[in-house]
């Protein structure tokens, strides 16, 4: 704690800033929790009651055997990809302005895969025999199926995860240290604990810095790799609307894309909720806000080279679905989709916008609409329209039960942050001051 | 405890609760009390249980083995047809219904009423014992309700109400109401009815009066015609819809494919004309929408143009008579008919030429009228002119035959002779109302929900005092009984049917009675005999029906001078019957019918609509509607399911300004229904098609309270000529309601596309050669299959297909596919593995039907397997794409990824409510809630062929093995065998010139080639 000492006034300030917001919770806060954890017992009861009666009471129209479960999935999936890019790209790039919202996009992607990779389950017909999908060892010498993209998924989010969790845990460890070294109530035992004894030498710092390079670098491959894989989940199979070469980086974009608007989503409140504006300044946001716009274009390029290839095959089956999602009865999701997707972002070439919190937020909550939104209507307008026309059908119409279930799934999302928030330093203290040294 | 268990509850009740414990309870009385406490307590503790008794037969049934199914022969008690059935039966319960291949009139098929018979037996709503209303004609509390009764006490009641009518009024106060009974039943009801002093009816909804009419006028015979549809290569139909309810579907079907096979020009063709497209109709070369009641001015115009084209095909001697018949339509041309019928005159002359073709010869063609499009006013005289041109074509006697009459009585075994006819019944519901009847027995006939007039027959069984009902499940007309003595279903009872000259069916029960049910023929015997005098002279002394069954066959037996009756019986009971070629009468036409002229234009109504009332393939007249295949399995036009509607012709909604799935109300003078629109583009402008057969009200839980019953609509006077009902024609006013209320539909959209999926050829390119033959198989990434032994494979023949689902019913028996009703069917989640599609193509003369069955195509590359996570679909040696029920989780990636979606998911846990459960076939697995089913090439028939052949050490043989579907196809479309065997009749159809595979181009590979439909032009 050398350096600490040469700035002892500022960088002291830095460290009561930060480890305010782990305080005592306020009132707002458990109203906040209380509410979420009331969403998350009515999905449990929805849930409930799925496993008890069967899938049917969601509001499954064969063909469309997939549906809500399935965009939840692949929005959640996609929002993990925030926290990989903000976090460990722009650190490999040396990008300084990550400082400020790295931990807290880090612990988004961590929860956002926790609560994604729910959903493969609670989509399952018989989701009490979910880990007959994992590979272990039994008597029966039963074994899954490595041709099946299922399986790939499940490699890829189970590695995604892991490497998720260490990456997070790794870039949280001085702070732990520190919070061991200033709170003083019964969290110091767990913070003693997770410090793994960290004490600021040089050669723990040395060692410090290449595991996080390492770890940055491994997941920045892994997070193009798990959407990709989730993509072929779709790309993989033969029905027009999902066979698709594209949907690797396609998927991709649309992660980090989705996952940068999550990002906005909740950093811009957090700013002003825990008072933390001298961290998360609005550069990070203007930032932040030019980062949305490029992938806006670029998912714009994706949804035009997706509706050309339809066209420029030849394929009646693929031009026929290309053709039902702007036209059929999934027509009006599908323009939304579009509006959200690349047209609202386009108001971020302006500085005025990029720079307005409450207009970034605005924009952001509709990029989140209309990702979730392209992956239902991928998923659910492909499925109503394949090969054979006597199968197409009516409007797939969601119940309760999956409504509850989504809301379950964001109510779990925000429960688990409030709750990170609370008892991790949510911004980098080591960080920041590292950088104050440094300027 | 076992004991105790198999003790009665009665017992128990004696020694139970009121032992007395309220005195001063000593010793010796407390253990006595216990003592004798103990059992009973033990025995009421497994009452909620039935008692099973699980001992092994020391002695084992000679036909009950445990794992080995019995086949029992018998007929099909399901419509007056008198198909030939063989049941399955195993473990002592029928599992399911094959047609009988020996039988000669369905050789072997059945159609998707018959398959269902099974849950007519197994109905979870039926009368598990006789009822009796509760203190009749009381009005406290509880006054209405059937209370069960002992059957002694029941068959006492019957006697002494019997007593009382023969000793009140005289002859005629006792009337008896039977369904078309053929054979010995039939006549111990008629010998019971003769000595009771009773009025006899038989009386069926659709008894085709006006044919019987038309027959008595032209040729002077009370019959109904055998049609021969395999020979003409010319059939014109006047509205009959000979593949769905009219006279022996079965029979018609088999032969009318046989005759679209026989190869090259000689192709049979079709033209149907209707108001609304029947599913025969759905099959026609030639389909033509006339106006409603218009089909005998047709038919005079065709024989207008015969005989002024001078190519009458009769002998020299009958030439007379088409000069007298041409005075009867001289102002028929039909130039002159065209403007009302709408049928062009040019259609009406070319179809006269053709069914007339001096270069052909006679008797080359067919003209078949009736069913409910030709069931108008004039229906009688629509019938005498379908003969009237069948002679002049030659066909009389050659297409059109009678059956010769048999020595005793009037009838001829055509068996609709014997038939009453709706006048009948009406004279005998005015006698009802005007209190001439005291006892009514009404045995298997519902004419409360059937009649037109089914309102006014309630009302006249009101005013019968002793209403009594042998129906074996709760309807309509058993609601309004006094007495309810349920007689067996068809499947245990014994009995025989003879529905056709040389054929006499032998109907043996297939299982012990399910209920405590009896016989019709018992109960009337017993009644007989126990009302003494006269009438127990009139019948046999002793013995039950099955015995009286037995000495009528022998007495037939020695009369045809045959030899050994016992082997005759067995060999009888073996084969479902005794079936003999059938002989046919010589007719002679009959001056009178050319000498009365015939009104054959009934006129248009007051009212701006038209009405067709039209039965169904599924519901018949509405008997069809508590068994809940045949409510799932969706029309097989409209794709409908649980439900009826009203359709009109696109042009007709548009000028009302409805919509599809709009209510729309009906009204007639003579009644008013709401009912779903359902727009149908192959229907005449300006009329309103109700199907028949739903909105039943007490017919158990699945008829009950679904969609609404089109009888109430009609105009309940009987047809002036022939007595029967006008299913057509009843005037109408349409008004939308501003409520939508859209019927479960599982196909939309009868537009293919482009995409390929039902393909046809020409006769044209036929003969040129054909479509070119299927390219070499693409390139795949995947490793090729390999068949070291067996590849099972099928083909379907989309030109026999007539998409009539029985074998969609078939499989639903085989393979316990669960029913998941109405709410079901709203989200299309159909468990059936096997679905028929329709696709509707313009064609040269009206719509271009087709129809595919759609199963699993068990693919060589199977899209489906390489997706599963845990392996639970996975291609075996002998190429079935197979399922392991217990090992899915329930993904449904599988059924994403297969393009032709033939996965089901199991959304709940299915549902078999009892006894429906004893149907289930113990050779195939009931699965559970979450996993994912399909069609297994029914598996377990292929392995039961192959232990057979092991057997008798050999290889299966081609044709041994048939799936379910196919074994029940009338028109033999489905075809099963091996592919590795090049011999064998799949692999040869496989590489015939119309073959393709369904969405070849996905290089899935499958097993199930198609052979296109053949058109004209």
């Amino acid at each position: 704690m050398t350096r600490e000492r040469s700035d002892a006034m500022s960088l002291g300030a830095t460290t009561d800033d930060v480890l305010r917001t782990i305080g005592r919770p306020g009132r707002a806060y458990a109203a906040a929790v209380a509410g979420l954890l009331a969403v998350l017992a009515v999905a449990a009861a929805a849930f409930a009651r799925q496993v008890g009666t069967g899938l049917g009471v969601a509001g499954y129209q064969p063909p469309i055997l997939w549906g809500v479960y399935i965009t939840n999935f692949v929005f959640w999936i996609g929002i993990t990809h925030s926290g990989t890019l903000i976090s460990a790209v722009l650190f490999l790039f040396r990008a300084r302005w990550r400082t400020g919202v790295a931990r807290a996009s880090e612990a988004m992607t961590v929860f956002a895969i926790m609560t994604g990779a729910l959903f493969p389950i609670i989509h399952l017909g018989r989701p009490w025999v979910f880990y007959w999908l994992m590979p272990y060892p039994n008597a029966r010498e039963l074994w899954v199926n490595f041709r099946s993209p299922i399986i790939w998924d499940l490699f890829a989010i189970m590695t995604y995860l892991t490497v998720s969790v260490v990456f997070l845990y790794v870039g949280l460890l001085p702070d732990i240290a520190t919070a061991r070294d200033r709170i003083r109530d019964w969290r110091r035992h767990v913070y003693r604990l997770l410090a793994l004894g960290w004490s600021g030498s040089d050669r723990e710092w040395h060692h410090y810095r290449s595991l996080y390079g390492l770890l940055a670098a491994l997941a920045v491959p892994l997070a193009v790799s798990v959407h990709s894989v989730v993509s072929w989940d779709f790309a993989t199979t033969l029905l027009p609307g999902w066979h698709s070469t594209i949907f690797g980086p396609y998927f991709v974009a649309g992660a980090i894309f989705s996952g940068v608007a999550m990002m906005i989503t909740l950093l811009a409140p957090m700013r002003t909720l825990l008072g933390l504006e001298r961290y998360m300044q609005i550069r990070h946001f203007d930032n932040l806000g030019k980062l949305l716009v490029v992938l806006s274009l670029v998912m714009t390029y994706a949804y035009g080279m997706e509706f050309f290839i339809a066209w420029y095959s030849g394929n009646p089956f693929e031009q026929g679905a290309y053709w039902a999602r702007l036209t059929g009865p999934y027509a009006p999701l599908t323009w939304t989709m579009l509006a959200c997707n690349s047209a609202v972002p386009l108001v971020l070439i302006a500085r005025r916008v990029r720079t307005n919190l409450p207009a970034l937020f605005a924009v952001a909550i509709l990029v989140n609409v209309g990702m979730w939104l392209e992956r239902y209507v991928i998923v659910v307008s492909s499925l109503a329209r394949e090969f054979d026309p006597a199968n197409w059908t009516g409007l797939y119409d969601p119940t309760w039960v999956e409504w509850a279930i989504t809301a379950g799934s964001f109510a779990l999302f925000g429960l688990l942050f409030l709750v990170f928030v609370k008892l991790f330093p949510p911004i980098a203290m080591h960080e920041i001051k590292e950088q104050a040294e440094a300027a | 405890m076992a004991e105790g268990a198999q003790r009665s509850p009665a017992n128990a009740d004696a020694a139970g609760p009121d032992a007395p414990l309220t005195r001063t309870v000593g010793r010796r009385i407390f253990l006595k009390v216990l003592g004798s406490a103990a059992p009973a307590a033990a025995a009421a503790a497994c009452a909620p249980l039935p008692a099973e008794q699980i001992i092994p037969y020391v002695v084992p049934p000679e036909d009950v083995v445990p794992g080995v199914a019995a086949w029992y022969a018998t007929v099909c008690g399901e419509c007056p047809a008198g198909c030939g059935m063989l049941v399955r039966t195993r473990e002592g319960r029928a599992v399911k219904v094959e047609g009988n291949p020996e039988h000669p009139l369905n050789r072997g098929a059945l159609c998707i009423r018959g398959q269902a018979a099974l849950q007519g037996l197994y109905n979870p709503d039926r009368f598990d014992g006789p009822r009796r209303r509760r203190r009749p004609g009381g009005d406290g509390p509880g006054a209405g309700l059937l209370e069960p009764v002992a059957w002694p006490a029941a068959q006492q009641l019957l006697v002494e109400r019997l007593q009382a009518a023969r000793a009140g009024g005289g002859p005629g106060r006792i009337a008896v109401v039977t369904p078309l009974l053929t054979g010995t039943l039939d006549r111990l009801a008629a010998r019971w009815a003769a000595a009771v002093g009773a009025r006899r009816l038989r009386y069926e909804p659709f008894a085709h009066e006006a044919l019987r009419a038309a027959s008595r006028a032209a040729f002077g015979l009370d019959a109904v015609p055998r049609y021969d549809f395999a020979r003409p290569d010319l059939v014109v139909s006047f509205g009959a819809d000979f593949l769905e309810t009219w006279l022996s579907p079965v029979e018609h079907g088999r032969a009318f494919a046989e005759g679209r096979r026989r190869g090259g020009g000689l192709r049979t063709r079709l033209v149907q004309l209707e108001p609304r497209q029947s599913l025969t109709g759905a099959q026609a070369d030639e389909w033509l929408a006339l106006e409603p009641g218009t089909e005998g001015l047709v038919a005079a115009a065709m024989a207008h143009a015969i005989i002024a084209e001078r190519r009458v095909l009769l002998p020299r001697a009958e030439l007379g008579a088409a000069a007298r018949l041409f005075e009867l339509v001289r102002d028929h041309a039909p130039e002159q008919v065209s403007g009302r019928t709408g049928v062009p005159a040019a259609a009406i002359r070319a179809l006269a030429r053709r069914f007339a073709d001096p270069a052909a010869g006679g008797g080359r063609t067919l003209a078949v009228g009736g069913g409910v499009a030709a069931g108008g006013a004039a229906a009688t005289a629509v019938q005498i002119m379908v003969h009237l041109l069948n002679h002049l074509a030659g066909n009389t006697g050659a297409t059109v035959a009678f059956d010769a009459p048999t020595g005793d009585g009037p009838a001829v075994p055509g068996s609709w002779s014997g038939a009453g006819t709706y006048r009948g019944l009406r004279a005998l519901a005015a006698d009802m109302e005007a209190g001439a009847i005291d006892v009514l027995l009404l045995h298997d006939v519902n004419p409360v929900h059937a009649l037109p007039d089914g309102a006014g027959f309630a009302a006249a069984l009101a005013n019968v005092p002793t209403v009594v009902s042998t129906a074996s499940c709760p309807d309509e007309s058993a609601a309004l009984a006094d007495l309810v003595l349920p007689a067996h279903t068809p499947l245990e009872a014994w009995g025989d049917a003879e529905p056709a000259g040389g054929v006499r069916g032998l109907q043996q029960p297939a299982q012990r009675p399910l209920h405590d049910t009896r016989h019709l023929g018992d109960i009337l015997l017993d009644a007989g005999r126990a009302l003494g005098g006269e009438v127990a002279a009139a019948l046999p002394p002793a013995g039950d029906f099955a015995a009286l069954l037995r000495d009528e066959w022998r007495a037939a037996h020695a009369a045809a001078g045959g030899g050994d009756f016992e082997t005759f019986w067995a060999d009888a009971q073996r084969r479902g019957g005794a079936f003999e070629p059938g002989r046919t009468a010589t007719v002679a036409l009959r001056r009178a019918v050319l000498e009365a002229p015939l009104e054959l234009d009934p006129g248009r109504g007051e009212r701006p609509f038209t009405l067709v009332a039209y039965p169904t393939a599924h519901l018949y007249d509405g008997r069809g509607a508590n068994r809940a295949w045949l409510q799932e399995v969706p029309d097989p036009l409209l794709k409908t399911t649980w439900s009826s509607w009203a359709e009109l012709a696109p042009e007709t909604a548009r000028a009302l300004g409805a919509e599809d799935g709009q209510l729309l109300h009906i009204e007639s003078d003579h009644g008013a229904v709401d009912a779903t629109l359902l727009v149908n583009p192959h229907l005449r402008p300006g009329v309103v098609a109700v199907p028949l057969g739903q909105g039943h009200t007490a017919y158990g839980r699945y008829a009950s309270g679904r969609g609404v019953n089109a009888a109430a609509l009609l105009d309940p006077r009987p047809e002036e000529a022939g007595g029967g009902p006008r299913w057509l024609g009843t005037p109408v006013d349409v008004a939308p309601r501003a409520v939508r209320r859209p019927v479960p539909r599982l196909q939309t959209t009868f537009d293919q596309d482009g995409r390929g999926i039902a393909r046809a050829v020409t006769l044209e390119e036929l003969a040129a050669g054909g479509p070119p033959a299927p390219a070499e198989e693409p390139f795949s990434l995947y490793p090729d299959q390999t068949y070291p032994e067996h590849r099972w494979g099928m083909a379907i023949d989309l030109d026999a297909c007539t998409g009539c689902n029985a074998c969609v019913a078939a499989c639903y028996a085989e393979n316990n596919v669960p029913v998941l009703g109405a709410e079901g069917m709203r989200r299309g989640r159909t468990m059936a593995w096997l679905r028929i599609e329709r696709f509707v193509e313009d064609g040269p003369a009206g719509p271009d039907n087709r129809f595919v069955p759609m199963l699993c195509q068990h693919c060589g590359h199977a899209p489906c397997e390489s997706v599963c996570p845990t392996y639970a679909t996975y291609h075996t040696p002998e190429g079935l794409n197979a399922q392991i029920y217990n090992r899915c989780v329930g993904t449904r990636y599988c059924a994403n990824n297969c393009p032709y979606k033939v996965r089901r998911f199991n959304w709940f846990a299915p549902e078999f409510p009892a006894p429906l459960d004893r149907q289930l076939n113990p050779d195939v697995t009931t699965r559970t809630v979450g996993v994912m089913e399909k069609c297994t090439f029914c598996v377990q028939r292929i392995r039961e062929a192959q232990d057979h052949a092991q057997d008798a050490g050999r290889a299966p043989r081609d044709g041994e093995i048939t799936p379910a579907c196919a074994q029940t196809c009338a028109a033999q479309a489905i075809v099963f065998g091996d592919l590795n065997d090049p011999a064998s009749r799949v692999s040869r159809l496989a590489a015939d010139r119309r073959a393709y595979r369904v969405l070849e181009s996905l290089n899935t590979r499958p097993a199930v080639t198609y052979l296109r439909k053949v058109r004209r032009a």
